[in-house]
Order: C-alpha cells, then structure tokens, then sequence
C-alpha cells in the first residue's frame, strides 16, 4: 500500500461512515427560520371523495407526499364503538378517499391502523372504515388489527414530560405517515385534532398521560410526524365527547382541512368550535417546541 | 330383525361419529366468539341444548319450562329407543376420555363393577337439591366441565403459547423464517386462537377438574362415565328400558368371557348379559366375540340385563339429602347481605333464578368481548361457584355489545336487545376521592368521564381549584358520578390510570333486576 492508496482509502472509509449514520440531530428553530409560510387547505362538500381530491390540490395533490413505492401509513381515529354518523371516528368515506389516493400515487402498500379504547373488533366494525377498506377490494391496502407485538420502546429525546414511550412501529418505519383525525369534543383536552390522535400508536397505559396531556402529546409530535394532516370535519362532536353516542351533539359540517403542519392544521380546526387556537394546550405547547405554526394570521389558507 | 355387520369393525362407526362430534364440538367452542356482527351465528350453546341434566335441573330450580332447553327431549326420547349412544357415539368429554386412554390408564383396568351405583345416588341428590333451591349440577354434567377447562385454561395457554413463540420468531428471527412463520400464525390466529389473550378466574381450579376426570381413567376405563357423571346416570334411567340394544350371552358361549373383558363400561356380566343402563355402545365386544353371538337389534324379550343394583335405602338418602340441605342456606351471612362486588351480566335474573339456571357452562365468560365476566369463587356461596361476575378492573362491559345473553344455553342471563342493554343497570360507579388523582394530587385525569359511554355521560367534571402537592393553587376538573345515569358496564374502573385498584369503583348498588327481597338495609 503506498501513500496515495493510504489516503484515497482513508477518505472513501470517512466518506460512507458518515454517510451511514442516520444524523436526527435537526435545528428545528433554524429550519423554520427559513421555512415558507404555513399552508393549509379547506374545502366543503358533500360528495367526500372528491372533497378529499379538492382538499389535496392546493397542496399539490397526493403526490407531494406520496412518491411511488412508498409504503404509507393512514391513521384515521377509530377509537370508538360508534358509527360514522355518531361522529366519533372518522368518516369511513374520508379513509377511503385517502387510501385511493395514495394508492393512485403509486403507494406500494397502504397500512390503516388505530389502538381503540373500545374493544378493537367492534370499532374497526362498527366506525365503516374496515369494511371501506376491504371494499376498496386492494391487495395494497390493508387495515391491521393491532398486534402488540409491534410496540417498541422509543426514546423521547426532546420531550419535556415524555421521555420515553411504546410505539407503534408501522408508524415510525413508514415512509409517509398521514394522520386522519376527527375534529371532536374532548372533555379534558377541548377538542380531540390531530396532535390528540396520534395516541393511537401509542402502547402502554395511555391514560396515565393526562396528568400533563397537553405536553405529552407535543413531545410525542417530536417522533411522530405526519407528512400530512387531514382534519375531518365533516361532522363534528360538540358535547360529550370523544365517544359521543347521541346524534343530536353532532353537526354536520362537510367540511375537511389539510396541510403540511400539524399544528397548523389543529390551530385552525378550532375555529370551527368558535375557540382559539391557544385554548388547546397541545397546540401550544407543538408550536412552543416549534413544531408548527399556530398563529392563524401566519397560516396561508387556501379554500379549494 | 336382526342386523348384520360388515367385516368392516362396527366400532369404527362409533370412533368415527366421535370423531365428528368432537370436532363439531371444537368447532362451535372457537366459533362462540364475535364475529363482526352483533349477532352470533354459532355457539357452543347448541350442544347443552341437548343436554337432559342440564334441562331437568335449570327447570326444576326455576319451577318453570325454559322453551330453549326443549331440545333436551330429543335426547332422551332417542336413549329410550336405542340406548345410551349418548355417551359413547356423542358426548366429547367421553371422546377425550377414551382418547385420552393410553396416556392414562394401566393395562388391564375395568372390570370391577363397584362403584357405579354411586352415580345415580348423585344424581338423585343434584335433582332434588335443585329443586328445593341448591343448584349443583353444572359442577358435574360433563358439557360444563369441558367448556370450562378449555375456556379458562386450555385455549388460554395454546394462545400464549403460540404468541410467545411467534414473538419470538418475530423479533428475533431472520426475514426468511417469518416468511414461514407470520403467514402461520396469522392463521391460527384467524381460525384457532382467541382475539387477544385473555385472563379467567378459577383457571388452575377448571383445569384440574378436567385433569382429574381424565385421569380417573386410572381407576378403571370411563371411570368417571360408569361411577360419577350425572347425566350419564340419567340417561341410563332411560336406556334401560330402551327398545333396541345390544343382546348376546347364551349357553353356547362356554366359558368364554372375551366381551367382559373389552367392555369399557363394565355392562357385562357373568352370565355374559348387557345391562342397557350401563352399555354405551361402543360394539367393542362385537367383534371380541368369536362366535358373532351379540347383536344389536330389537330388544324386547331379550334379557334386560342387571338391573341398576341400587339399594332403596341409599337412593332415599340421597333424595333426602338433597332435599334437606337447601335448609341451611337462609342461615348464611349471605342471606342478609350479598357480596356488593358481585356484578352479575347484564339480563340476569333476580340472583336466586339466575343460580338455578346457570349451568355453569362458562360460556358467558368465553364470549365476553371485554373479558370482564369470570368464575365467581365463593363471593355467592357454596352454590355459586363458577358463575359469571363482572370484575371491572380486569375487564368491562362494552356498551353496545350482548353477546352474554345470545350464548347463555337456559336464560340465567337474558338475551337483551341493544336498546335494553343499553338501560341495564348492573351496577354503579363510586369516585375514591382519596385516591382519584384530581381530589387527591391536584393532577389533572378524567380518563373515566373520557371512556363514560352513555351517551349523556353519567360521569361529569367540575371545575375546581385545588392546592397541589407543590403548594401551587390549580384550577383542574373533578370527575364525579350522576348515579340515575350510571349502568355500572366498569369501563371508568377497567381504564383509571391509577395502578392497582382504581379510585372509580363499580359496585352492584343500584342494579335493574329485581332483588330477592332478602337483603335488607335500613329501616
């Protein structure tokens, strides 16, 4: 081995180690320094798979988040042993729209998924979306029941009060994680978004993250983050939720939101409840890590 | 009319139908579970339908005709015509004891005849006690046995087996293996194992009952067929008398006693006759016999047999027996304050009909989509054990869910409608505001009024400022219960986050099915 060849090697061995390790360490208040104003699309409608194809436009469509062979994440809320007119999941048409669509992306599987608080069965059942899913009749697409073998403990690295949970790993190994919340009521929380949603890939005694939820479910939007966020509001719970169960607190709105920022899209979504977006403590605390954007002047929002 | 057989073993005809029926059985038992509709399709059910004992002693405790317990008749009606086929073509308890023979039993074993009257003695016993208000025997019918060791035990243990193997192979194992093994599992999963692993009451208890029948085969071949099994008992009451049956022994046998020996029921005896109460009809003495002399045919004018050698005074005492110990029950604690964390299913019957009727099948507990019913110990007497109660902290009623009442074989538990089980109330919920993290931490919760599922919630907040542990002044909300709202389904005490007991609590206080009137409170 002469002297060149010594260095030639040293430089290509540097070169693919630091190539190979995976760097998490982002700046996120440098990169929303330079980020572009917060986009968000609103669109109104009763026929909900176009609506959901209207929603996506301004934002670029399906395939600014979907690239072809991806495999795509869509976690809607089916938490409940509700139907869809009870509005406490999300709308079955809704989750359906989004899988077509990511599969007309060119998604090379859809995984649909949520840990219930009702019996699993019978939510997935009785909310519609595994029925539309089947009827999609799509070896690509596929609602999973939950199998607990799955949940793998994650370092919380910039949490605050979650420093440490059980994921999901479907949620983390995707290379498109799209959340599909249903806009709601929430006792605790005032409304259950999209930051509230991704509780459904958690593990573990989800309850016991109410002594501080607001935080927790900021620190928990450190790893899991959604490409995109659809808010379903096309009926929306005002009073005793997030289960509901009587058809006279719901209102039908026809109404869907969608961006690129997940707080964002929970700032806004407020609105439609006649509060602001600091009323909700995990939007707040999203927006505090700088996680997205919650000032409703600083949100570009665009109706399709 | 006498019937000839094939060379083919006629005994084969007989594995063969046991076979079937195990596996009918088998089919039934995963199958009574949900299955993605409210209404269930298949259940076990079906087979304590048929069951006599089961019909004679859940009507005589519930001094009524239960209609879903009719077919029963059938059985009965079948056992007088040809015998006690039941036992040896059917029942798949039988089945497992039989196969279970070579594991068990020392060579050999299964002529003495001693014992066997005991079984109806026991018998006399169960009927009459259930009568006069002791029901005991789903303790012994061998439906209930079975479907209680496979429940609580058996398919527990094959599920967690499964999964701790294929967890295994799931993370630890290369790509190539779970190409193999994740399309497996999947379907066990899909067609053989329960949804999720699932925990029961009395599980140890209910397998060492099945254990133990099984291995009283060491004490003589279907020991516990021929000397202990109730129902085995009754239908030989009506076999004896059946129209066709199995005859043989004659003069021209000599000394050959080969039919004695295979006779697995002990029916034979010494003059080679076969008492129609105890044979079975396994036709394993058909081809023992080397002069093709037993038939099976019409039975008039042959030989009856022994007769049941019962002595009359033993049957009396067993009669008297069980008619004079429902006497001691107004004596107990129980009989002037019940257990207040026995939470029966929705749609049972006042307590007194509702142990009358259960037959302790464990189906119920099988079917609970939220795994929240399980075997009572003695938290309801002597006479309760196994019967179903609601143990919220393990699991909860799921409100749209009624399923309990579909599978129930006799009615202890009622079939509700949706819109009923909605307004059943089994119990009540009580906040322990010593423990409830807002009263007692000054930390925000309310994970119970969050998973309340009426749909006008029957657990409420207030706002409320409170000092915190840190000396801060905090305002946070305070669950609290609005009692005329709460159906006690446990779900806020299966999901407080609290570890240990939960600090929402349900008790039966306040349930919907009418009381006995025995308890009294006040004044």
């Amino acid at each position: 081995m002469n002297r060149r060849r010594f260095i030639k090697d040293v430089l290509r061995w540097t070169a693919g180690v630091s190539l190979a390790i995976p760097s998490f360490s982002v700046l996120t208040e440098a990169l929303a320094a330079e980020k572009p104003q917060a986009m968000l699309a609103l669109a109104t409608g009763e026929d909900y798979h176009a609506l959901v194809g209207r929603v996506l436009a301004p934002l670029g469509g399906m395939a600014t988040f979907v690239n072809p062979g991806d495999r795509v994440v869509i976690k809607p809320n089916i938490g409940w042993d509700r139907t869809p007119e009870q509005g406490a999941n999300t709308h079955p048409l809704v989750v359906r729209a989004l899988v077509e669509a990511a599969l007309a992306a060119g998604a090379k599987k859809v995984l649909v998924f949520d840990r219930s608080c009702n019996e699993q069965r019978r939510c997935y059942a009785n909310s519609g979306i595994e029925q539309a899913i089947r009827d999609l009749d799509d070896r690509r697409a596929v609602i999973e029941q939950i199998d607990s073998r799955k949940f793998v403990p994650v370092n919380i690295t910039r949490g605050k009060v979650l420093t440490k949970w059980e994921i999901y790993r479907e949620a983390l190994d995707c290379d498109c994680y799209i959340n599909v919340p249903v806009a709601k009521h929430h006792g605790l929380s005032r409304l259950t978004l999209g930051l509230k949603n991704s509780m459904g890939v958690l593990g573990g005694n989800r309850g016991s993250l109410h002594r501080n939820l607001g935080q927790s479910l900021a620190d928990l939007a450190t790893v899991v983050r959604p490409k995109l966020t659809v808010i379903d509001a096309t009926r929306i719970l005002l009073h005793n939720g997030p289960q509901g169960g009587n058809v006279d607190d719901v209102r039908r709105i026809d109404t869907l939101i969608a961006s690129a920022d997940p707080v964002a899209a929970d700032a806004y979504a407020t609105t439609l409840f006649e509060l602001e977006p600091g009323d909700i403590e995990a939007t707040v605390a999203a927006y505090e890590l700088g996680l997205g954007e919650m000032d409703l002047a600083r949100i570009q929002v665009v109706s399709a | 009319m006498r019937r000839h057989f094939p060379k083919l073993l006629p005994s084969l005809w007989r594995k063969a139908s046991q076979l079937v029926f195990l596996a009918f059985f088998l089919f039934l038992f995963v199958k009574t579970d949900y299955s993605g509709s409210d209404e269930l399709t298949w259940a076990v059910n079906i087979l304590f339908r048929i069951d006599p004992l089961l019909a004679v002693t859940a009507m005589a405790a519930g001094r009524t005709v239960i209609v879903l317990m009719l077919p029963a008749a059938i059985t009965l009606a079948l056992t007088l015509l040809f015998g006690r086929f039941f036992c040896g073509w059917i029942c798949p308890l039988g089945t497992l004891i039989d196969g279970s023979r070579r594991l068990i039993e020392r060579g050999g074993a299964g002529r003495e005849r001693g014992g066997r009257q005991f079984k109806y003695y026991l018998l006399f016993f169960l009927l009459a006690a259930s009568l006069f208000g002791l029901p005991l025997a789903g303790y012994l019918d061998p439906f209930s046995i079975l479907v209680r060791g496979l429940t609580f035990a058996v398919h527990p243990a094959l599920d967690h087996a499964a999964t701790s193997f294929f967890t295994l192979t799931y993370q630890h194992g290369p790509m190539w293996l779970n190409i193999v093994t994740e399309p497996v599992y999947a379907v066990l999963k899909e067609y053989v194992l329960p949804f999720a692993a699932k925990v029961y009451g009395l599980s140890v208890l209910s397998l060492l009952v099945l254990v133990a029948v099984l291995g009283l085969g060491l004490f003589g071949r279907r020991f516990f067929c021929r000397s202990l099994c109730p129902l085995g008992a009754m239908l030989a009451l009506f076999s004896r008398y059946s129209l066709f049956r199995l005859s043989g022994g004659s003069p021209e046998c000599g000394g050959c006693r080969q039919c004695r020996s295979e006779c697995r029921m002990a029916a034979i005896d010494d003059e080679r006759t076969i008492a129609a109460a105890e044979c079975i009809l396994c036709l394993d003495c058909l081809p023992s016999c080397p002069k093709s002399l037993i038939h099976y045919g019409w039975g008039r004018g042959a030989k009856r047999g022994q007769a049941v050698d019962l002595s009359r005074r033993a049957a009396i005492a067993s009669l008297a027996a069980g008619m004079l110990s429902p006497l001691v029950l107004p004596s107990r604690l129980l009989a002037r304050h019940t257990d207040p964390q026995l939470i029966r299913p929705p749609g049972a019957c006042a307590e007194e009909e509702f142990l009358g009727r259960c037959v302790r099948c464990g189906e119920c507990m099988k079917v609970c989509i939220g795994n929240a019913l399980h075997s009572t110990w003695l938290e309801a007497g002597l006479e309760g054990i196994f019967s179903p109660r609601l143990i919220g902290r393990i699991g909860y009623c799921e409100f749209n869910c009624t399923l309990c009442g579909q599978v129930c074989p006799t009615g202890a538990i009622r079939r509700l409608s949706r819109q009923e089980k909605h307004v059943t109330v089994i119990g009540r919920a009580h906040i322990d505001r010593n423990r409830c993290l807002p009263f007692a931490d000054g930390v925000p919760c309310i994970v119970c009024e969050e998973h309340c599922p009426t749909p006008d919630k029957a657990i409420k907040f207030r706002e409320a400022e409170v000092v915190n542990g840190r000396g801060e002044t905090v305002t946070l909300l305070q669950p609290y219960v609005v009692g005329e709202l709460c159906i006690g389904c446990g779900i806020c005490e299966n999901k407080c986050p609290l570890s240990g007991e939960a600090a929402v609590i349900v008790t039966a206080a306040g349930e919907s099915r009418e009381s006995s009137g025995m308890t009294m409170y006040g004044y």
